[in-house]
Parts: structure tokens; C-alpha cells; sequence
């Protein structure tokens, strides 16, 4: 069966990734250029992040953050952009008749930007502010202490938004050095998927194709150095609630084992079935909120969990999670439990891609980063193909890595925590 | 539950930790107390069948000696108690 989506070369070195979907009534067109936070060094952290915002700004030809809104909110439609650890995306969702108007707008803002130095100023304190607004969110900040523990030192250890100093520091001149280096046709694909036409898709974004073609410049990503054991990072905060992740360096999207370690992470720590949600929650009562979650980079990746616990809780539920992870590495998941996983990840894999939106990204992503796009067909096959061996070697290959553990609460001593993994 | 004196004795410990941390009860809860019920814990054998329970308990001790809050000596004697739990086949 052909695949339903089409890939295109285009002048310069970029890439069209475009799926129909006749039945619906809107398109929705991603620009995704591969990058993000991972390229910076201390100094530029924050830069990719910072560009991003500027970049809604304002352009030449619509000089102000309004007249871009204006341009897409005018016909119904929606505006935004995201920065990652490896790639940053600009996209927009149109009544489908629009979409010429979507590729426009954001050709516009990736090549047209003003970069007015009042605008960068004015952001600047946007972002400082979005910054210290993390530091009173102890559920998000205890996920950024735990990645600087999985990657020390390392830049996909920071926070994709730089730190309050590399900010405060960027001066307007880096920002236009970044950009120019990075927001070239080779690192771009660009994704459409909905009620289009395929061929004046590809007529109607080469066309756009606006950005340099050349790839001087360019960084390769370095790869992070290696945990040299467990280590425990406890942030003291007068909290109600202690927050705390744990968890190991896991696999990278790039490899083969990743589904396996997606049905594992399920049947851990996903939904209100998972094993963290009946044990630690309902058969123990000790923590409100326990769930667990995977990260993965092209060449690296974590298993983490989360805990929000009451402080005098707080060790007793790490250990209780220890045991549920040592769980998945000395027995295999029964074949009931694996059954249910598929469904779930199966299920959600086809909900993600009920909109235009979800198809155009899961199109984007996966020829940015992985170099080929697979089918969901081919998606399924592969979910469907773990068997419950594969859960338990993978577990047993991520969990004989050194444990990682942030917590953020009302302690004055970390022993307890560094008891528990360790450290 | 493994050591049913030693989950017991954990009990009344960190039942004398939470009345100091709530400022509950008539009389006052003084550390030697405290430390006293702990230390009786730690006499019993039944703490060396599950891997870490000494080391929790020896923990908690310290953090009283040091005059740390009772919420944090609660919370290694609720590990304690946990790994004692957690050495018994679920």
C-alpha cells in the first residue's frame, strides 16, 4: 500500500513532507528547523528560545506582534511556535482555503523578522520573568534539577530558556549571528497536512523558500559524558509538598529498543492503571501524584518519575518506587498487562493523529529527526511486535545505570535520599 | 509485614515525633524520648533481616542528637518502616 504522505525535495537543501486529508477542513503547515537549546553553548543558552519569541514580533511587511496575530486570527486561525532540546517549530492552522496565507506568515516571520533592538529589550524581561515564574513551580523545576543531574554539565542539561545571567547577557548581535547560522534551508522541513492540494503544496512552498541555502557555520550536536554514579540534588524549599524525580539515562530515539521502553514506561507509570498508580497511590497511600515519563535525544535519553509527596513521606515513597522499578527488571510483565499497554499506546498514538495538526508534526518530526517517516501502520506493527522479554532487558539495561534523584522540599539533609539510590 | 516488634516499635516512635510536630498532647515530648524509643528499635535483631532499616533508624537518631526538625526525623523513620514493609512479599 503507498504511504499517504509525500516527501519533497525543495531548492536549497530543504524538505516537504505533505499528507491530504480531504476530509477535513483545515491544513496545517509546521516549519521545524533541526537545532534548539542542545547547540548552545553557556553563553548563547536561552538564544534559540529568545529567537523564537522575537521572531512574533515583527517583519518587514507586518511590522508589529498584532499584524502577524492579525493575519492568521483574521480567518479563524491559530499561530504559535516551540522550541525543544533539538529542533524549533513554527506553525500554523488555517481553514484549509487559507493555507497559502499560513505559509506566507510564517515564511515571513523565519525570514522577515525585524529583530527591532527595542523588541529585544522588551523581551528580554519577558523571558527573565518567565524564568523566576518556574521557580515558583516546584513540579517543573524538580524535572529541569533532575535533567541537569541525567546531563551534567551538558547543554541539553539547561533549560531549553538559558538561565537568568546567559540572558540577561545576549547581546542583539549574537541573536543575528544564531539565527543567520541556523535558520538556513538545509536544517528546515517544512510539513502540511489537510484538505490541500499535494502539488500546489509543493508549488506554493517552494515559492516561499525565502532563508539561505548555504550551511556555513553549522555545529554538530556533542554527545554527553557518562554518569560516573547515583547522585541526589535536594533543592531546600518551604514547600507543602515534597517533589522529587528519580530515574536513569534510557535510550535515544534512534533505537530499536525505544518502543519497548515506551510500552515499559506505560505499564510503570502511565494512566491509572499503571503499576506506580495502584501501588504507590492506592495500596499505600503515599503519594497524591506519581507518574512516569520518558525523554529521548538523538543519541541519549531518561526514565523518570515524578512524586509529589508529603515531606514525611517523602523516602519511604521513593523507596516504594525503587521497588517497582527493580520490579520490571527481575520479572516479566504479564502478558494481560502488556496486552493493555498496546492499547493504550496504540490508542494514543491514533488520537495524536486525529487532527491536521498532529499528523503535520508526527510527519515533521520524524523526517527532521529520524530521517524517515514510518507509517502508523508501521508504527503499530512495531508496538505490537515487543514481547514481554524485550520490557524486562530493556528495563534491566536501564536500571543497571547510576540512579538520578531531584527533590525539592522542606529538608535540611539529603542522607535519607542518598540512602535510598545509593549516593 | 518482616519484624512485627520493630514495625511496632517504629510506630510508637514516630507516634511521639508527629505529636512534637504537631504540638499535640498535655505533655511534652522531649528528644531523649524520642531518641530512648528509637534506640529500643534498634535492639531488636528483627532490624538487621531487611536491608536498610538499621541505617534508617541509625539516621533518625542522628537527626534528633542534631536537633533537626521532627518533620525530617519522621520521614526516616517512615523509611524505616517502609523498607520493613517493603521486605515482606507484597
Amino acid at each position: 500500500m503507498a504511504a499517504p504522505h509525500r516527501v519533497q525535495a525543495l531548492p536549497g537543501g530543504a524538505r516537504l513532507v505533505v499528507e491530504s486529508m480531504p476530509e477535513r477542513h483545515s491544513t496545517s503547515v509546521v516549519l521545524m528547523f533541526a537545532g534548539g537549546s542542545r547547540l548552545e553553548d553557556d553563553r548563547l543558552g536561552g538564544v534559540s528560545h529568545f529567537i523564537e519569541h522575537l521572531y512574533f514580533k515583527g517583519t518587514r511587511r507586518r511590522p508589529s506582534s498584532k499584524e502577524i496575530a492579525d493575519a492568521i486570527e483574521g480567518v479563524g486561525g491559530f499561530i504559535n511556535a516551540s522550541t525543544d532540546k533539538e529542533l524549533t517549530a513554527y506553525w500554523a492552522r488555517v481553514p484549509s482555503e487559507h493555507m497559502n496565507l499560513g505559509v506566507d506568515v510564517l515564511f515571513d516571520i523565519v525570514a522577515n523578522s525585524r529583530l527591532d533592538p527595542v523588541d529585544v529589550e522588551k523581551e528580554r524581561m519577558v523571558i527573565l520573568d518567565e524564568l523566576r515564574m518556574y521557580q515558583d513551580q516546584p513540579q517543573e523545576m524538580v524535572q529541569n534539577l533532575f535533567e541537569e543531574l541525567i546531563w551534567p554539565g551538558h547543554p541539553l542539561g539547561r533549560d531549553i530558556a538559558g538561565t537568568e545571567e546567559s540572558v540577561s547577557r545576549l547581546s542583539r548581535d549574537d541573536i543575528l549571528e544564531y539565527a543567520d547560522a541556523h535558520y538556513r534551508l538545509p536544517n528546515l522541513v517544512v510539513g502540511a497536512a489537510g484538505s490541500l492540494d499535494v502539488e500546489q503544496t509543493v508549488e506554493g512552498v517552494a515559492k516561499s523558500l525565502s532563508l539561505r541555502a548555504d550551511m556555513d557555520g553549522a555545529v554538530s550536536p556533542s554527545a554527553p559524558a557518562p554518569l560516573t554514579g547515583p547522585r541526589v540534588l535536594v533543592r531546600r524549599r518551604e514547600t507543602e509538598q515534597a517533589h522529587i524525580c528519580l530515574g536513569a539515562r534510557a535510550l535515544s530515539y534512534m533505537h530499536p529498543d525505544r518502543y519497548a521502553l515506551d510500552l515499559l514506561n506505560t505499564v510503570l507509570g502511565e494512566g491509572m492503571s499503571s503499576r506506580l498508580f495502584l501501588n504507590i497511590r492506592e495500596r499505600l497511600s503515599l503519594a497524591y501524584d506519581v507518574h512516569s515519563f520518558t525523554q529521548k535525544h538523538r543519541d541519549t535519553g531518561y526514565l523518570g518519575v515524578y512524586i509529589g509527596v508529603d515531606p514525611k513521606k517523602a523516602v519511604d515513597a521513593v523507596n516504594a518506587v525503587l521497588v517497582e522499578l527493580r520490579g520490571l527488571g527481575e520479572t516479566e510483565v504479564s502478558a494481560d498487562e502488556l496486552a493493555r499497554a498496546k492499547e493504550f499506546t496504540k490508542g494514543r498514538l491514533r488520537l495524536e493523529l486525529e487532527t491536521t495538526n498532529g499528523v503535520a508534526f508526527w510527519l515533521t518530526y520524524q523526517e527532521l529527526l529520524l530521517g524517515e517517516i514510518k507509517t502508523i501502520e508501521e508504527e503499530l506493527t512495531l508496538v505490537d511486535a515487543v514481547t514481554a522479554s524485550d520490557l524486562k532487558r530493556v528495563a534491566d539495561q536501564v536500571l543497571s545505570g547510576p540512579l538520578q534523584m531531584s527533590v525539592i522540599g522542606p529538608f535540611a539533609r539529603d542522607s535519607g535520599f542518598r540512602l535510598a539510590i545509593g549516593a | 509485614m518482616a519484624g512485627r516488634a520493630a514495625a511496632e516499635g517504629i510506630r510508637k516512635a514516630i507516634a511521639l515525633v508527629n505529636s512534637v510536630a504537631d504540638e499535640a498532647g498535655d505533655e511534652e515530648i522531649t528528644p531523649t524520648e524520642i531518641a530512648e524509643a528509637i534506640r529500643d528499635c534498634l535492639e531488636l535483631s528483627e532490624v538487621d533481616e531487611v536491608p536498610n532499616v538499621r541505617r534508617y533508624l541509625g539516621e533518625a537518631l542522628d537527626a534528633v542528637s542534631d536537633g533537626m526538625p521532627a518533620d525530617f526525623v519522621a520521614m526516616t523513620l517512615y523509611a524505616a518502616l517502609g523498607a520493613l514493609r517493603e521486605g515482606t512479599p507484597h
